[in-house]
């Protein structure tokens, strides 16, 4: 899969807050000043972004090293391709966009690595994606924080035995609360197909937790 | 119909968000519907927990790391720059050893001497025929190959020599040794006038030198000297270079 360089190879309809553009904080004046030469407005724009990125990049790899790793990578690309930058489309949808290629294009290399999982004799297959049997522990616990705790991990163990396809859009939903039109947009895909994989991600994710419902 | 109802209810609920409010008629119909109360309750309750996971952190460094990151790229790319150049270079260079060690190699092949087997398929010169040497006598008494060089003039001494050549192009001198000690001295000045001086001729290279020396009144003496010879050499046992002379 290639990763995303150019904001010319998204196809972005133009934002319509063309207000936004206006002011002199918003991420565009900080990219345009980027261009320019500011180093202080790209590491302002970093400030921003870098635990957005990082974050939504381990949700979608469950690994925080690696995820650390692509994120920075995401932030060169965005510095080297500032030249090529247009003001006209949502920097936040371009800067995930990049994320969500780089992250997928992990997912791949990890699949073809073909890593043999230490609890693979717990492992059973659904759908061509490995999932992981993490049966909740009976006994009763003891502080409501270790319960969140152990669903929190629990859910974010299911998250990664989606499918990459389910995986982004259900992230970019659920966890970061991104709009339809903008998940779409990262995916380059039509809102229908998203609200559709996202639907059936959750169906996945409730069959796994049926435990903690 | 109910299930097509319940199918449209569940569509509408999924795609709301969290706290949003849904239509009056998804109300009613969980009111009436325990399977879709059910699925939105759980779906509710699922949305909050993977809403719960929240924002992880980068690490305090991660500025820092950045920068060092696109540096050490930017560095990258100015040698990327150059490296088209400097490849030319090296394989100009590469080039240039390359027919330098060529030229070396032909050289050498040129200069080669000719095997064993080329010059035998070589064609044979015409040789100009050799003249012929008259055969030295041979003395028989010992029945020995030894020459008789004591009566032998100069002109022989060079056919000796001449006969000791292996080839006229053989550059490498032959070395051959001679022993005439055992020969018999030749008695001279026998017939000889009183008070006239002897001259004979001495060959001091092929034999040994005896001189018999008569007063006429019966008195003879015999004086010899052996053999000379120039150009050996002696090994000296023990390394003493002051060892006593032996009889030569």
């Amino acid at each position: 899969m290639n990763t995303l360089t150019t904001i010319d190879e998204l196809g972005f309809a133009p934002a319509l807050e063309q207000d936004v553009l206006e002011d002199t904080t918003s991420d565009h004046a900080l990219l345009e000043a980027t261009r320019s030469g500011d180093q202080d407005a790209f590491a302002e724009l970093v400030s921003r972004y870098r635990n957005q990125i990082t974050s939504y990049i381990y949700r979608m790899t469950n690994d925080y090293d690696g995820a650390v790793d692509l994120a920075q990578e995401t932030f060169v690309r965005v510095y080297r391709a500032a030249d090529r930058y247009q003001r006209t489309y949502a920097f936040s949808t371009y800067i995930y966009r990049i994320a969500t290629n780089l992250a997928i294009s992990e997912l791949r290399k990890r699949k073809r690595r073909k890593l043999v999982s230490l609890t693979g004799f717990f492992q059973q297959t659904d759908g061509g994606e490995a999932q992981e049997l993490n049966p909740p522990d009976g006994r009763p616990l003891q502080d409501l924080e270790l319960v969140d705790t152990e669903r929190r991990n629990a859910v974010q163990r299911a998250i990664g035995t989606l499918p990459e396809k389910y995986r982004a859009p259900l992230i970019l939903r659920d966890v970061d609360g991104r709009s339809y039109d903008e998940i779409a947009k990262i995916l380059e895909t039509s809102e229908g197909t998203v609200k559709s994989r996202i639907s059936r991600a959750r169906g996945f994710l409730r069959e796994k937790m049926r435990a903690y419902l | 119909m109910r299930k097509n109802n319940c199918e449209l209810i569940r569509r509408e609920l999924d795609e709301l968000m969290l706290g949003e409010a849904h239509s009056s008629a998804a109300t009613h119909h969980l009111r009436e519907c325990a399977s879709c109360r059910e699925f939105h309750e759980q779906t509710t309750k699922l949305r909050h927990i993977v809403g719960s996971l929240g924002t992880v952190e980068a690490p305090a460094d991660f500025d820092f790391r950045l920068r060092a990151r696109l540096a050490s790229q930017a560095s990258s790319s100015v040698s990327s720059i150059y490296w088209p150049f400097a490849r030319r270079g090296l394989a100009l260079a590469a080039m240039v050893l390359l027919f330098a060690t060529g030229a070396v190699v032909l050289r050498n092949i040129l200069d080669k001497p000719a095997s064993v087997n080329e010059v035998a398929q070589q064609p044979k010169v015409e040789q100009p025929p050799q003249k012929q040497v008259e055969e030295l006598p041979v003395a028989k008494e010992n029945g020995a190959r030894t020459a008789v060089i004591a009566n032998a003039g100069e002109n022989d001494t060079q056919s000796i020599r001449k006969l000791s050549r292996p080839r006229p192009d053989y550059k490498k001198r032959s070395v051959a040794a001679m022993d005439f000690s055992s020969e018999r001295a030749n008695v001279i000045g026998e017939a000889g006038p009183v008070g006239v001086p002897a001259a004979f001729p001495i060959d001091a290279s092929l034999q040994s030198f005896k001189v018999s020396l008569n007063d006429e009144r019966g008195n003879e003496k015999t004086i010899s000297v052996p053999t000379i010879s120039f150009g050996s050499q002696r090994i000296v046992q023990g390394g003493n270079q002051f060892a006593p002379k032996r009889d030569w």
